[in-house]
């Protein structure tokens, strides 16, 4: 029997949450951007981009729940994942800089199912996801109880929080749809699939996995 | 294909660096910020509490009509109410101070504000224009005084911040704010602020003969207050806190969106370069 030439990278549930996930976080960024950076609060008068950025919020915290939900296996897999460390991925942190300024493929260290970069940005997601939900939650429901002090400390958090996911939303952009390295990972993202090869070059550990799996 | 991707990058780098500096040219061109201009001197020693500056403000600038407040529960401000007594019961009777936006020199409603809704008119006052305001209700958590006010829609955000206006438009046309021209008794005046300071120096110097405690305050609080006042107590007394500042949260908050700003333009630099750099290497690689 011949081998498929693609193998499965991730489940269609996981890719519409990916997408679902993006599309709030992108309107929040959008409506959160123009209250954070003065030149730009034109179209926040009235409020409207108050009420886009609340509905955003309702998405952005119920997909993660929801799919929690859905997929408890999977999702517990995703934190376990993104909390193991170790050795391997001090030695890809030395090896990345010449792998992805083009240096040799063979010098890279092998990896699993995501390399250490993208456990680096798992845990970005989750950790400014934690302080943007409740720094979010308290400004909203609590504005007239929290005390002045206390409330500009929330939008002090939630402003780092921004800083922080914006910039690594951009390494993530960067790395993950036009570095010329990772021809095969936004499409990974769309089918699910990625080739044989790709996989054995980005993924190792995790190929050698699979392919004994599968027999 | 390859030179689709540069272009793009180069086309994103460009436009993400424009918007990220549109700041500045923002906060260079907004500030007609001074301390001088106008301004009211605000005088406890001759308030006689008949609430005529508060029945004045509702009426001129058209806000709902309550019932004659009493000195026991007087109102708090709120979109409705521009201005309130601050009443303390000294030997057996009130004395008030009259409470509403002070109008900062420095203002850290205007320096949190993220619409340019408020900001410094050249006569002296903190203005706002209504129809930009986004109801973010940053200026009420950072103002040191609790001065603006906001009713906020708990599901949709929706919320329109209201305060004094120092009734800009009765100001431009020379006449007085509203609540300066209906005081009976002179306890509130209206005038330059220059003149203001000087008088308020040489009533303070009489009171001080016969009460060491008494004071004045907003000369040079927050760079200097627009509205003035002539206490015969502490400020603390009066509601007004002694050491008033722009909440060190905004300087760190402008400080983050600096350095946000710059990062992310280093980010998108630093991304173009690798491309290059990679592409060039992995060719030659592949040779």
């Amino acid at each position: 029997m011949a081998e498929p030439r693609v193998v499965e990278r991730f489940r269609k549930r996981t890719i519409w949450f990916h997408w679902i996930h993006t599309a709030a976080f992108l309107v929040l960024l959008v409506t959160g951007a123009i209250l954070f950076l003065p030149g730009l609060g034109a179209p926040a008068a009235g409020g409207i981009t108050r009420s886009l950025h609340r509905i955003a919020a309702v998405v952005f915290i119920a997909a993660p729940v929801l799919y929690t939900i859905i997929n408890p296996k999977m999702s517990w897999r995703f934190v376990k994942e993104t909390f193991t460390w170790g050795k391997d991925d001090i030695k890809w942190l030395q090896a990345a800089p010449d792998y992805y300024f083009g240096g040799g493929e063979s010098r890279m260290i092998p990896q699993g199912h995501v390399n250490t970069g993208q456990k680096m940005w798992e845990f970005i997601t989750l950790f400014t996801g934690i302080l943007f939900v409740v720094t979010g939650l308290l400004m909203w429901f609590l504005k007239d109880t929290l005390s002045p002090g206390v409330f500009q400390w929330m939008v002090i958090v939630h402003d780092f929080a921004f800083i922080l996911a914006f910039l690594m939303l951009l390494v993530h952009i960067y790395t993950g749809s036009l570095h010329p390295r990772m021809k095969e990972s936004l499409r990974s993202m769309w089918d699910g699939k990625v080739s044989r090869g790709y996989a054995r070059s980005h993924y190792s550990k995790w190929y050698d996995e699979i392919s004994k799996g599968s027999g | 294909m390859e030179i689709t991707r540069r272009d793009f990058i180069k086309g994103g780098a460009g436009a993400t660096g424009l918007i990220l500096l549109t700041p500045t040219a923002m906060a260079m061109a907004k500030n007609s910020q001074t301390s001088a201009g106008k301004a009211m001197l605000i005088d406890v020693t001759k308030c006689v509490n008949c609430w005529w500056c508060y029945a004045a403000c509702k009426e001129y600038n058209q806000l709902p009509e309550t019932v004659k407040p009493d000195l026991e529960q007087p109102p708090e401000l709120s979109p409705d109410v521009w201005t309130t007594l601050h009443p303390v019961m000294k030997d057996d009777r009130w004395v008030s101070r009259k409470k509403a936006c002070n109008h900062c020199t420095d203002a850290a409603c205007v320096e949190v504000c993220p619409t340019g809704a408020l900001s410094y008119n050249e006569m002296g006052f903190v203005q706002y224009e209504k129809e930009k305001c986004s109801g973010c209700g940053y200026c009420a958590e950072f103002c040191p005084f609790d001065v603006p006010q906001m009713e906020t829609n708990k599901v949709t955000g929706v919320a329109i911040m209201n305060k004094c206006t120092f009734c800009c438009d009765r100001v431009a046309n020379g006449e007085q704010p509203a609540c300066a021209a209906a005081c009976t008794t002179g306890a509130i005046k209206y005038g330059e602020r220059t003149e203001l300071i000087t008088e308020a120096e040489e009533r303070i110097a009489l009171l001080r003969q016969s009460n060491p405690g008494a004071s004045v305050y907003g000369i040079d609080e927050m760079q200097g207050l627009h509205v003035m006042y002539i206490l015969d107590d502490s400020p603390e007394v009066y509601g007004l806190p002694a050491d008033p500042e722009v909440p060190p949260t905004t300087t760190l908050r402008s400080i983050l969106k600096w350095l946000g700003s710059g990062l992310a333009i280093a980010a998108i630099a630093g991304f173009g370069l690798n491309y290059l750099v990679a592409r060039m290497r992995m060719k030659r690689g592949e040779e």
